[in-house]
């Protein structure tokens, strides 16, 4: 049916693999699913497979891993553009050379690819300081479900031209298109890198958490983490110029918060975040709470509660106020794991929060919904879905 | 004596120069006090500009409801001018217009009438005189703490109430210190002539401002005369569109301060200020007068710019609470900003507050209460919450227009808090500290 | 003129002093600050409430007329002109905070806000807004939020859209939506996005909650002086490669410093300079004597006649008042003029610049530069007096030039400024008919009938056609 690669995931009863090597091929796959009403999963490297897209069984899976070249980078531009398929460790790898990096650190980050972190638009801790995922997507170059392709946006730090469609696309979870190209911007590396642990109980890290996250001193991530292999923990990140990350580092030791467990500086401290954002991977179950810093004790308290029940841990970005759980293997029944899902999502709405699913099995999906309640946004995300997947070929609804 | 005809084309002339420096970036919008409340771009400097283009260019008759209500609205504050980046001299661009829609279209009986009043001599007296009386019976104190509430002052309320606050200011807390060992003296070397200027309001209703003008300019070295045959300065003329009595007011303080022979002519109303310290660009059109008023302008000082530059001397203690209202004429039209503060910085004692929005208008604009007593009243009392959010005992100001309005309004809310005149203030710290050279005077 | 019938409605809805309907006094409204385009609006309402921009959404689409927001009519690409005789809905009286949450670092806005006000009543809690456009102490929120503004510090801290997180929208059938909200997380699409930036054509955002920041405790501005343009934009290709990150990085050209020193905001640049590099670091006082060393070094090596650092707050307002009031400046020199607000890659900055003097050479302009360099984001202001109509010509065809410059090395039409009616035109210049037609379904979602600022942003002939969600020959079965 199409020249693209064609081959089976894991055993023959599971859905076929294709591997477009460009965007034209990209969008022969999406035309032809279209004429034969196949459904379709985009993935990267299957990493987030469980982020969106078809809650039941799936025809074909349109992998990225060829379209994964470094199409434009100019270090002093502090832009790049590379193809969705391109790893986000790869790509660390060429901007380290040059001082430079991608401060996303979303979730999943060390394993999965530049159009999965786009797709997914999910943000990590940095984002106080960073800005969030959408906030560092340049442009992208789509297919839409609908089989067109469109290259939205520029590979400028600024641009106003006409409506923003990468924002649409940015976090969509694959329902809209099959992102195949993407410009993102980016940072110089930060001279310093400096984390400072907390330990104590856990009312005393989520209180310590937030004073550390009202404090007008520039610190770059707040995250607690609990019931994990390190007990109850409280991360603070510095991140500049070395004249400015000991002062910070001075200050918050002398005058803020009790004294810190540990301080763990350059590279042993970036790689102690890259393993938060490793956390979720693996896992085939993770929720994230979501409502304002100032509930973060609510919230957390919400995590804990579920994690109890689904045997899991929990993270936080405390300046998001965004408590993550990770289910154990065990978590239980789908039944029992769907009703826990359920009143953790009501409660967190009733107090004006938010829940959403970042990998659940599609079983689970199905029952639960990916992001739940969206009464109010008047059927608008509905007709947008339909109007560039309009025979839903990449998922039945809007996530 | 040029044609209502010939002034109204010259006055087009100008405007077309003037106005083609607006590059319509709208920077003076929320510096403009009636857009702030109304919203509505022809209430703003960039909206009335464009109605002055507008009938520049033909495209609008100066008659026409429009520009006669928007222009009339302006409270001529000049609050736009120092915000604006291509420099657009908007107070001048509206005496034009004014005098083009005036000329369209007569201005309202109570309006010409009370210019009459203040630039007619031989009416003038009598009509002060009367308030004198008036406010001398103390009925109008008695009817604004009857008629005090919360309602916006406007109307004959608002009349009463700036009457009655013209009235001295009760005693001050504190008392007499005495006179010092040594009273501070200034060198007697070349002592700056000064001439006061007397004004009509200010010599009216505000007699010992003018006697404390005196008394402190001498505290501080300099040599007062006295300037006959001064008149009123035409400043509400010229903003009401009058330019011609207004030019020949001009004409006669000219020749009085000429003959006085003055270094400076030391104002205390920075509205009569402003409009001295334009005299250059008023008579501009006449060849034989033009030099002389550019140096008459160039020797007009607010009385707090010649305090400030002797330091002033320090007096005695006035420990009070004060908060500073900046009248439009002296911070936007004539750009003093500083000095007034030095002043009140050297007086011991006093505690100065900052009053929020001190650099908006207080809704007084000469005649404005009487033109547009709604929106006049909503600016004022706009004011006077903001002075009693302070807290301050008293308000201090610089032009007996804002005395009056802020005044009224504050008199009106029965808050007791007296307003001020920078110098009598700086004068009651001199009796104390006894630097006029007896303890009571 | 409006029907009578409309005119009723709206007086009961916004009140008799929040309708002008009188042609005269509509006369003010015909532009915004680009008053190249001047056309008439049929009415002008003042709405109060949400409730009340509802009523007269819906007043005013029932009898088919189009429909025009706008803020403090501080644009520069014509968003705020009404065409056909469209009603304007104005937001000036829509100024009330309604909540300052200094514990999320957030605000609740009416749209009529003024942006620089916002910083001020933020300032009380040690917090501010960062995205600064040059109008910002004039230009509303809501304005912010349709033009997805930036601003000289956008290089390090990003644009209007990074710090907008929940939106009540009405949109043209006079319904409300809530898009976002109580934070940066929301679930589905980011409508709230999308929603930024959309000029007018979305909707009328009637309530806006934007994130804040905590002020840095210190500031440190320096000026480079240059003698050729060229220098200053290696300047900042040297400075940003170098793996500095200034909070803005800013350049005044030859004429615009002379225009800037001769308004009433002089701010002590050399007349006889060709460009001025404004730098600016924010942060702990700790760091920045360390950045702005290098930053220093950087401009001595690529050619910087002086290096000037403002030694308090007083110099360093000063410099920057300068930069922000150039634009009001230039009237100083001209009675008209074009601002062109084309991005391109930062290091392509030297050659663009000297492509931009060749353009106005070869057309006999004047053009004066004064941009946001360190995001590449230009702003070259064409000068010209619109009563010479060979020189309007001139104009159009010089900025469309300049224009197609920037796009072929890899740059946007616009930065910050938005499309507008000035630049719709040009929007073939970086989008094909796929992307275009994509944009004008999207419009279609939120305004099916065409109804919020028609004529603007996408070009009419490339309209969307029937049915065109699908290409042609393919249906989903």
């Amino acid at each position: 049916m199409i020249d693209a690669g064609v081959a089976r995931a894991g055993d023959a009863e599971g859905p076929a693999v294709v591997y477009p090597a460009s965007v034209e091929e990209a969008a022969e796959v999406i035309r032809a699913a279209n004429r034969t009403g196949t459904r379709l999963i985009p993935a990267g490297l299957g990493s987030w497979l469980g982020a969106g897209g078809w809650t039941g069984p799936a025809d074909v899976i349109v992998s990225c891993e060829r379209l994964n070249a470094v199409q434009h980078y100019e270090p002093a531009d502090l832009t790049m553009t590379a193809g969705a398929g391109l790893g986000m460790a790869e790509l660390d790898d060429v901007l380290r050379p040059n001082g430079q990096w991608l401060p996303v650190d979303a979730p999943g980050v060390g394993a999965g690819t530049v159009g999965g972190m786009v797709a997914c638009g999910v943000s990590g801790a940095l984002q106080g300081r960073y800005g969030a995922v959408r906030d560092n997507v340049l442009g992208v170059d789509v297919v839409t479900g609908a089989g067109r392709v469109l290259r939205i946006g520029g590979r400028v730090v600024k641009n106003v031209a006409g409506y923003d469609l990468v924002r649409l696309f940015t976090g969509s979870r694959g329902s809209l298109g099959i992102i195949t190209s993407v410009s993102v911007r980016l940072f110089p590396r930060p001279e310093a890198d400096v984390t400072l642990c907390y330990g104590g109980g856990t009312t005393e890290i989520v209180a310590l958490a937030r004073t550390m996250c009202t404090s007008p001193l520039p610190i770059a991530a707040v995250e607690v983490e609990a019931g994990g292999e390190n007990g109850e923990t409280v991360m603070v990140r510095l991140l500049g110029s070395v004249g400015e990350v000991e002062e910070v580092l001075s200050r918050l030791v002398d005058s803020v918060g009790p004294k810190p467990r540990a301080i763990v500086r350059g590279d042993e401290s970036a790689a102690l975040h890259r393993d938060r954002g490793a956390w979720e991977e693996g896992s085939a179950l993770v929720v994230r709470l979501a409502a304002l810093p100032d509930r973060l004790a609510d919230t957390f308290g919400r995590g804990a509660a579920l994690a109890g029940a689904l045997g899991g841990e929990i993270a936080a970005d405390a300046m998001s106020g965004v408590v993550r759980v990770k289910a154990s293997p065990d978590a239980g029944r789908d039944g029992d794991v769907v009703r826990e899902l359920s009143r953790a999502r009501e409660e967190m709405e009733a107090a004006g929060g938010t829940m959403t699913l970042s990998q659940a099995r599609g079983e689970v999906a199905a029952r639960v919904g990916w992001t739940g309640g969206r009464g109010s946004d008047g059927g608008l995300g509905t007709r947008i879905k339909e109007l560039f997947d309009p025979a839903s070929i990449l998922a039945a609804r809007c996530p | 004596m040029s044609t209502p005809a010939h002034a109204l084309a010259s006055a087009v002339r100008k405007q077309e120069q003037g106005l083609l420096n607006c590059v319509h970036c709208g920077f003076c919008l929320p510096a403009c006090p009636t857009y702030r409340r109304l919203g509505d771009e022809a209430d703003s400097p960039r909206g009335r500009l464009y109605l002055m283009q507008a009938v520049v260019e033909g495209r609008l008759d100066p008659g026409a409801e429009a520009f006669q209500t928007h222009i009339g609205r302006c409270l001529g504050c000049r609050a736009c001018e120092p915000v604006c980046p291509s420099g657009v001299e908007y107070g001048h661009l509206l005496e034009l217009a004014r005098q083009v829609g005036g000329n369209a279209r007569r201005p309202p009986f109570l309006a010409r009438m009370l210019l009459r009043v203040f630039g007619t001599a031989w009416l003038a007296r009598p009509a002060m005189f009367a308030g004198r009386a008036m406010r001398a019976t103390g009925l109008p104190t008695l009817l604004t703490r009857i008629l005090a509430g919360r309602r916006p002052p406007k109307g004959a309320r608002l009349a009463v109430a700036m009457l009655a606050a013209s009235a001295p200011p009760p005693p001050l807390p504190g008392r007499t210190e005495g006179r010092p060992a040594t009273v501070p003296q200034r060198e007697t070397g070349d002592k700056p002539t000064v001439g006061v200027l007397a004004g009509c309001v200010q010599a009216g209703l505000f007699g010992r401002v003018n006697q404390a003008t005196v008394r402190v300019l001498q505290a501080n070295g300099y040599r007062v005369v006295s300037v006959p045959n001064q008149g009123c300065c035409g400043a509400l003329h010229a903003h009401g569109g009058d330019l011609e009595t207004a030019r020949s007011l001009a004409r006669r303080n000219l020749e009085a301060f000429e003959a006085a022979g003055v270094d400076f002519v030391a104002m205390n109303a920075s509205g009569c200020g402003a409009a001295m310290a334009d005299y250059g660009s008023l008579l501009a059109d006449d060849e034989e007068l033009a030099p002389r008023a550019r140096a008459l302008a160039g020797k007009i000082r607010d009385i707090s710019q010649l305090l400030a530059e002797r330091g002033p001397v320090p007096g005695g203690t006035v420990p009070l609470k004060v908060t500073y209202d900046a009248p439009c004429h002296l911070l936007h039209a004539q750009g003093v900003a500083e000095p007034p503060a030095r002043v009140l910085d050297s007086i011991p004692g006093l505690e100065v507050v900052p009053l929020p929005g001190a650099a908006e208008c207080c809704g007084g604009a000469g005649i404005y209460g009487l033109t547009n007593p709604r929106l006049g009243g909503w600016i004022g009392s706009d004011k006077v919450q903001s002075v009693l959010g302070t807290g301050a005992a008293a308000l201090i100001t610089g032009n007996p227009g804002c005395m009056m309005q802020i005044g009224a309004g504050l008199a009106l809310t029965g808050a007791g808090i007296p307003v001020l005149h920078l110098v009598e203030l700086l004068d009651e710290s001199y009796r104390r500290g006894g630097l006029y050279g007896e303890v009571d005077r | 003129m409006v029907p009578v019938t409309l005119a009723k409605s709206l007086v009961e809805i916004c009140g008799r002093d929040g309708v002008i309907l009188d042609e005269e006094r509509l006369l003010v409204y015909e532009s915004d600050a680009l008053t190249a385009y001047r056309h008439r609006p049929g009415a002008v309402v003042l709405p109060r409430s949400t409730d009340q921009v509802q009523g007269a959404v819906r007043a005013i689409a029932e009898h088919g007329l189009p429909i025009v927001p706008r803020g403090a009519g501080t644009g520069l690409s014509g968003g705020a002109v009404a065409l056909d005789g469209a009603v304007v809905i104005g937001t000036a009286r829509m100024n009330r905070i309604l909540d300052i949450d200094a514990p999320n670092r957030r605000a609740v806005l009416q749209p009529g806000v003024i942006n620089a006000e916002l910083s001020v009543a933020a300032g009380a809690h040690g917090l501010y807004y960062a995205p600064d456009p040059s109008s910002q102490t004039a230009c509303t929120i809501g304005g912010n939020v349709a033009e997805n503004s930036g601003g000289p510090h956008c290089l390090k801290y990003g644009v209007t859209s990074r710090y907008v997180t929940g939106l009540a929208v009405v949109l043209a059938d006079g319904s409300m939506v809530r898009l976002g909200g109580q934070g940066r997380e929301s679930p589905g699409y980011d409508l709230v996005g999308l929603f930024v930036g959309s000029e007018g054509c979305f909707g009328i955002a009637t309530e806006i909650e934007v994130g804040l920041l905590p002020v840095p405790e210190g500031v440190c501005t320096l000026l480079g002086i240059f003698d050729r343009i060229d220098d200053a934009g290696q300047a900042v290709s040297d400075i940003v490669g170098a793996g500095l990150l200034p909070a803005a990085l800013e350049i005044i050209d030859g004429p615009t410093i002379r225009a800037v020193e001769d308004s009433v905001f002089a701010a002590g640049y050399p007349i006889d300079a060709e460009a001025a590099l404004v730098i600016e670091f924010d942060g702990m006082e700790a760091g920045l004597e360390h950045d702005a060393e290098r930053a220093a070094a950087l401009c001595a090596l690529a050619g910087a006649r002086e290096v000037r650092t403002a030694r308090d707050e007083d110099e360093r307002m000063a410099l920057w008042k300068g930069r922000k009031k150039a634009f009001g400046a230039m009237g100083r020199i001209a009675p008209d003029l074009l601002v062109q607000d084309a991005t391109v890659p930062r290091t392509t900055l030297p050659s663009i610049l000297r492509g931009i003097s060749d353009i106005g050479q070869r057309y006999d302009l004047v053009v004066a530069n004064v941009f946001h360099a360190g995001d590449g984001n230009l702003h070259p202001n064409i000068l010209f007096d619109r009563r010479d109509e060979h020189e309007l010509e001139r104009v159009e065809r010089a900025s469309k030039e300049i224009m197609q410059l920037c796009v072929d090395s890899g740059g946007t039409i616009t930065g910050e400024h938005g499309v507008g009616l000035d630049k719709k035109h040009h929007m073939d210049l970086i989008y094909g008919p796929d992307e275009l037609d994509a944009m004008w379904q999207v419009r279609r979602v939120f305004d099916p009938g065409g109804v919020m600022n028609p004529g603007k942003v996408l070009p009419e002939d490339t309209g969307p056609a029937e049915g065109a969600g699908l290409p042609e020959g393919i249906g989903g079965d």
